[in-house]
């Protein structure tokens, strides 16, 4: 199943997303990666990278960071751990951090692979709530 | 989509079902909507209520329909095991009630 990790500059951001994501698609394999190693707002590569490998079970992992520099660091943290991008183990999505986090994990907890599961998430931009 | 375009029931292949909702359509229920219908890849699935359409492989667009308690929806699948998938989808919209979300 392909993993996902939620990156946020907020630790209860991140993982309130987690915990709705994983409620609503339930078997989904979702990380939370937010917050500082010390418990402040901010991002740490570190903690990406632990959240990716907890969240990898070898069908690859979709990363979805929130906002500024949440994205700056999945971005540096692709070029360090995928230097050679086949979008088959590691994949940015650009979407809403809520609604393409449940989006995400119900494709995922469906069998989707990872391309699939990254257009879930970016399809989130179009839905509407109203 | 547009809003007015013919509904699939047209279609001779295409089972119907209509459901007033016992609940609010909520996010979980979606989330198993959405599950089910991507269990069947060969049969289209979708969900209307009133003119709002959702595939309901999409869990987002399966919450977008603002089906509330009392609401008339209907399920229309296509293809292989249209009859079972209905029922299945049914049988999700007519689960008694969960807890939030």
């Amino acid at each position: 199943m392909v993993g996902i990790v939620l990156i946020s500059h907020s630790s209860g951001l991140a993982e309130g997303a987690a915990e709705l994501a994983g409620q609503i698609a339930g078997g989904a394999r979702v990380v939370a990666a937010g917050g500082t190693d010390d418990g402040r707002l901010g991002t740490s590569t570190e903690r990406i990278a632990e959240a990716i490998a907890a969240a990898d079970a070898g069908d690859g992992v979709l990363l979805l960071p929130d906002l500024g520099s949440s994205v700056l660091s999945a971005l540096s943290l692709l070029d360090d751990l995928d230097p050679d991008p086949d979008g088959k183990r590691l994949r940015i999505a650009d979407a809403p951090f809520v609604e393409g986090a449940v989006a995400a994990a119900v494709a995922a907890s469906s069998g989707f692979d990872l391309a699939a599961v990254a257009r879930a998430a970016e399809e989130a931009r179009d839905a509407r709530k109203l | 989509m547009p809003a007015n375009s013919e509904p699939a029931s047209d279609d001779a292949d295409t089972v119907l079902r209509i459901v007033v909702l016992p609940k609010h359509l909520h996010a979980r229920p979606a989330g198993r909507i959405a599950q089910a219908a991507s269990r069947h890849p060969a049969t289209t699935v979708e969900l209307h209520n009133g003119h709002r359409k959702a595939n309901a492989r999409s869990v987002l667009g399966v919450m977008g329909l603002g089906a509330v308690a009392g609401s008339e929806v209907r399920v229309l699948t296509t293809g292989a095991g249209a009859d079972a998938v209905a029922d299945e989808i049914v049988d999700i919209l007519c689960a008694p009630e969960d807890d939030q979300p």
